[in-house]
């Protein structure tokens, strides 16, 4: 390289010695040009500085698939990425996670490898067809179709970042966009022996996104699968818990089991104004079938209310007319039952004159926002923590007690890693005095899923080590948390799982950040 | 140590050595097959290839319009019977990886689409956008994954073939993951681990396309053909040497000079930017020398000029391409200039195979860039290359079936492995002396690239000789820093390294011998080509006092040596 350096900077690798079986970091300062890659960085450092650095290339153009690592958190190709476009003087870098270490960057790709072992990558085709000497007829429009999905490069950065991940039985990300590659493929007739491949453990997918977020090929993984998922709905081999929810939904308006006209039983002083007796106010409170219908998390629901009625906010809910939102519903791939859902809640928001809606659940959040029919409702919509943090910025809501403890935030994966809101419930946790925020190893886009998005907090039938949950409580409880923090019913309800299956309920809650200012008001 | 017994080794996972397996399993499922790569098969630098696989495919193209317009890019040099015999099997491989799934871009009919490709007088590049490599590759993959018989060694590096009596009995590899050397015992050994262009400072290859098939064929005996030629492709991305498809041009982009000019006029008129490689590298190179490069941070540059083709046909066409010139370049082609210049991108030389893919070995194939048939001659058209491989690694896995049905193994003695033992774990990992393998790596490859490359004289390639010889030297003297067993990628780059001294040093005695100019090998001591004393293949074989060359003659059916303008 002949141009001028452009800066120094720290290369901190976090390495693994077979031979003597030990962890160690190892810090490096290397020279960074206008457009060094981070792949560029290590071989600077293999070359001129430590031989014995051991890591994964090839290519060098994005393509094999070699590269992939951990850096600052999140994985990536170390090829494809500039080590100025960081925009830091230090990076942390680590081997892929969710597959055996072998040495320092390198691990063990199999058990990536193993998924496509178990499904089929080439046209399933009856033999006759196949020995046709010219072309399958396929039009450009057809190919159109997939070609998105043919751009896997089978680096195994989504596995490495995915929860489900952690049970072998999941198909994994890669394999299942794959299988849905062929499926959508005009040339492919294999679509019912790809489906059983999917059938029976495509279910554990949590949507979590991180998948597509990470690709680095800009694959849509998550949503592929959801395709998946609606293909195996409409072909009924559905296992029976799935088959549970989505029957309540049917029968219920909401996958909670329980009659709409139990839906405002949270409100015990029945103070909180619902349509049509009200038909209008400033805010429209959307609770969420979770925290109006669990018994547990109804408590979140009354804070919320009463927040509101602190900062002398006009508000209301739709009360029985309130249905599911269908994230949910949508995500495990039951696409007509979600629009029946949000067709009616889309109604419901014309009839009723808000300036807002502001949501208790990330899930509500995130499906108002982003799918159809809501999406082109253009509604005006919040996360409570939004609200409630510029409240706080206002000087609406001010804390006056002290709560000493030392708390880790959970991003809820479908408002921080679907929506970007990652500072709001911070501002919040950091508005409150004594209280010692701390962040978790995976935080904000790298935070790991607490296992219970598409319908997975209902579904929910792995061994206790396999469910993320448990492996997200370990991560909290290694850090000497008091509380997981979060702002999400179901991260709720899988988190204190977790706590119960660890039999730690004694070193450790699970607290909304509602719980907590509460605490701090 | 462990032996290990199958009825054939494919040495090598990418286009060549997948498609072999796939043959082999095709012809017999009882055949207990192998595939070993120091790499995972998808790794493999056939990833690479972009623009597009070359075939008849359409009425109004023919056999002899291809086979001709390859002989004659290949300056002549190219066996007219193994070209014959290519373009009449490449359709039927272009339709197999279409049945079995590979996405090809397609017509507005339906059909797969073909587009022009620089020396073709017709659109036959079938191509998958610009991933046409990578598509035929992960559908193969996805193929030969599903044969029951075909098992995989991914990530063990083969050190040598082991060969006794002229036949090919084994070869020893280490697993990376361990570092254990094992012995394999086989019926047949096909050879499919591409190409050395790493010997080159600025290469569009990959990291790991270093030539050691080459070099183990050679070190058993078998000979190097026409290793002078190696090609130098028009546009390598600056400062990477990433590769910047043909396809580019094929899609009609520009070549422009500093002052703007598209200067391919002055070099051939007729085909502009989709004339052979050889020839506009010759033509960017003397622009620059000629001081009408586009100065740039890495030196002078020219421009690859992609904007009047407007972004939706760069979307659709080239989309690999734009992702690169962002992340690697620093420019979208939708808007700038790409900077380009010519790029060690394929060895034209290599192991000497027949129609048949039989080396000289008994038992020992070899397909792909490794190999030499030779239907590529002086200058391989771009497309031709994922053609051949998948072409003659069908043929080579097809043969390779034979052999290993006809014969029961051969005896693989201790002594042998041993001394591989000895030479790799001893010589190489033990060495204790003082010198770095990325320096003489270094040393080696920007050596290369200043005295080896498009244009060639004879006192420089003397001098190249002189400096190889002594970093062969020094080579006797290294010291692997990393005596780990597990992974040991330091110990592999030493490897690498041995085999790269051997190839680059036969390149250089073979360009030095061969005084003409013909295709790829440009003298500027001897300009002309010379048909009269060369039109012969150089063969190089190994002795104690390095590569002897013997000379052998080109076979002409029906295309006689004619001037070879554009």
């Amino acid at each position: 390289m002949s141009t001028k350096m452009n800066k120094i900077v720290e290369f901190r690798i976090n390495r693994f010695n077979p031979e003597t079986e030990k962890y160690f970091t190892s810090t490096y300062k290397v020279p960074v040009y206008k457009g060094t890659t981070i792949l560029e960085g290590l071989q600077y450092i293999k070359d001129n500085l430590d031989e014995t650095l051991t890591f994964r290339h090839s290519c060098r153009m994005g393509i094999c698939g070699s590269c992939g690592i951990n850096v600052n958190g999140k994985p990536m190709l170390a090829c494809y990425t500039q080590v100025l476009d960081l925009g830091v003087d230090s990076i942390t870098l680590e081997p892929l996670s969710n597959m055996p270490v072998i040495k320092d960057l390198v691990v063990d790709i199999q058990p990536f490898f193993d998924t496509y072992a178990r499904i089929k990558t080439i046209l399933i085709k009856n033999e006759e067809e196949l020995k046709k000497p010219s072309e399958f007829t396929q039009m450009p429009q057809e190919l159109k179709k997939f070609w998105d999905l043919t751009l896997c490069i089978k680096c195994s950065i989504c596995h490495s970042a995915c929860p489900a991940a952690i049970d072998e039985r999941f198909l994994g990300p890669s394999a299942l966009t794959a299988n849905y590659r062929f499926i959508t493929d005009s040339r492919d007739e294999g679509g019912e022996q790809r489906l059983k491949s999917m059938a029976d453990n495509i279910w554990l997918c949590t949507q979590c996104n991180s998948c597509t977020m990470f690709c680095p090929k800009l694959l849509p993984c998550a949503n592929a699968i959801v395709d998946d998922h609606c293909l195996i709905v409409e072909s009924g081999d559905i296992p029976r818990t799935v088959k549970d929810v989505l029957e309540s939904v049917y029968k219920y308006n909401n996958p909670m089991g329980t009659h709409q006209s139990k839906r405002m039983d949270w409100n015990k002083n029945s103070n909180v104004k619902t349509y049509p007796n009200v038909t209008e106010a400033d805010v429209l409170y959307f609770v969420c079938c979770s925290n109006a219908y669990n018994i547990r998390n109804q408590e979140i629901a009354r804070l919320m209310a009463s927040i509101f009625d602190k900062l002398g906010v006009s508000y209301a809910t739709l009360g029985s007319e309130e249905w599911c939102c269908g994230d949910h519903i949508l995500r495990l791939g039951e696409k007509g039952l979600f629009e029946m859902l949000a067709e009616h809640n889309v109604a419901m928001f014309k009839k009723f004159n808000a300036e807002k809606i502001v949501t208790l659940s990330p899930h509500c959040y995130n499906t108002f926002k982003h799918d159809m029919p809501y999406s082109e409702a253009t509604l005006n919509v919040q996360h409570y923590t939004q609200f409630l943090a510029e409240a706080i910025k206002q000087g609406k809501i001010t804390t006056s007690k002290t709560v000493n403890k030392k708390v880790a935030y959970h991003d809820p994966c479908f408002l921080g890693k679907r929506n970007d809101v990652f500072d709001a419930p911070r501002e919040i946790l950091r508005s409150i005095k004594g209280l010692e925020l701390v962040e978790m190893k995976r935080t904000k886009q790298s935070s790991f899923c607490c296992g219970g998005g598409a319908g997975k907090v209902w579904t929910e039938e792995a061994q206790p080590e396999k469910r993320p949950c448990v492996d997200r409580v370990e991560e909290a409880l290694d850090l000497g948390v008091d509380v997981i923090a979060t702002a999400c019913p179901y991260c709720i309800t899988t988190l204190e799982d977790a706590i119960k299956v660890l039999d730690v309920e004694n070193k450790i809650v699970v607290r909304d950040i509602l719980e907590i200012l509460k605490e701090a008001l | 140590m462990e032996k290990y017994a199958h009825d054939i080794l494919i040495v090598g996972a990418g286009l060549a050595g997948l498609r072999a397996a796939v043959a082999a399993s095709e012809v017999n499922s009882k055949l207990d097959i192998a595939v070993i790569s120091k790499l995972h098969p998808l790794r493999s630098h056939s990833v690479c290839a972009q623009g597009g696989t070359g075939a008849v495919m359409r009425e109004k193209d023919s056999f002899d319009l291809h086979a001709f317009d390859t002989i004659k890019g290949a300056d002549y040099l190219a066996d007219q019977d193994a070209v014959e015999f290519f373009v009449k099997n490449a359709p039927k491989e272009i339709i197999l990886t279409e049945h079995w799934g590979c996405p090809w871009s397609r017509t507005p009919d339906g059909k797969i689409d073909q587009r022009p490709f620089g020396g073709h007088t017709f659109p036959r590049a079938c191509f998958a956008a610009d991933m046409t490599g990578f598509h035929e590759m992960h559908t193969l993959y996805g193929k030969a994954t599903s044969y029951d018989n075909v098992n995989f060694y991914d990530e063990w590096f083969v050190t040598s073939i082991l060969v006794d009596n002229n036949t090919a009995v084994g070869l020893t590899a280490i697993e990376m993951k361990t570092g254990k050397m094992h012995a394999f015992q086989t019926k047949a050994i096909i050879m499919a681990t591409g190409g050395y262009e790493r010997i080159y400072e600025f290469t569009t290859f990959s990291h790991t396309t270093t030539g050691d098939g080459m070099a183990m064929a050679y070190r058993a005996g078998a000979p190097l053909m026409d290793m002078e030629f190696v090609q130098f492709h028009p546009t390598g991305l600056v400062p990477s040497g990433v590769l910047i498809t043909e396809g580019a041009r094929g899609e009609g982009g520009y070549l422009l000079n500093a002052k703007g000019e598209r200067f391919m006029k002055n070099y051939a008129a007729e085909k502009m930017e989709l004339a052979p490689r050889d020839v506009i590298s010759r033509a960017e190179q003397t622009e620059i020398l000629e001081g009408r490069g586009w100065e740039g941070p890495y030196g002078p540059y020219i421009a690859l000029d992609l904007t009047h083709l407007g972004e939706e046909k760069i979307n659709e066409r080239l989309p690999l391409i734009r992702d690169v010139a962002i992340k690697l370049g620093g420019v979208d082609p939708v808007k700038e200039y790409i900077p380009i210049r010519p790029a060690a991108h394929y060895s034209m030389g290599g192991i000497r195979t027949n129609i048949k893919t039989e080396t000289s070995i008994k038992g020992l194939y070899a397909a792909g860039e490794c190999s030499c048939v030779s239907i590529h001659g002086a200058n391989r058209l771009g497309t031709n290359s994922t053609a051949e491989c998948l072409v003659f690694g069908a043929v080579a896995g097809e043969e390779a079936a034979k052999c290993a049905s006809l014969y029961s193994f051969h005896e693989v003695s201790n002594q042998m492995v041993l001394a591989e033992e000895k030479r790799v774990f001893d010589g190489i990992l033990g060495s204790e002396g003082n010198e770095r393998v990325s320096a003489i790596r270094d040393e080696l490859r920007r050596m290369m690239n200043t005295k080896v490359w498009i244009f060639r004289i004879g006192d420089q390639l003397e001098s190249a000789l002189k400096e190889i010889r002594e970093l062969k030297r020094r080579f006797k003297n290294i010291k692997v820093e990393d005596k780990g067993k597990q992974f040991n990628t330091g110990f592999a780059s030493a490897l690498q390294l041995d085999f790269m001294l051997d190839l680059g040093e036969i390149t250089i005695i073979s360009a030095l011998a061969r005084t003409e100019s013909r295709g790829a090998h440009s003298r500027r001591d001897y300009p002309k080509r010379d048909d009269e004393n060369w039109l012969k293949h150089t063969l190089a074989y190994q002795t104690k006092d390095g590569p002897r060359l013997e000379y052998i003659p080109v076979t002409i059916t029906r295309w006689p040596p004619a001037a070879r303008t554009y």
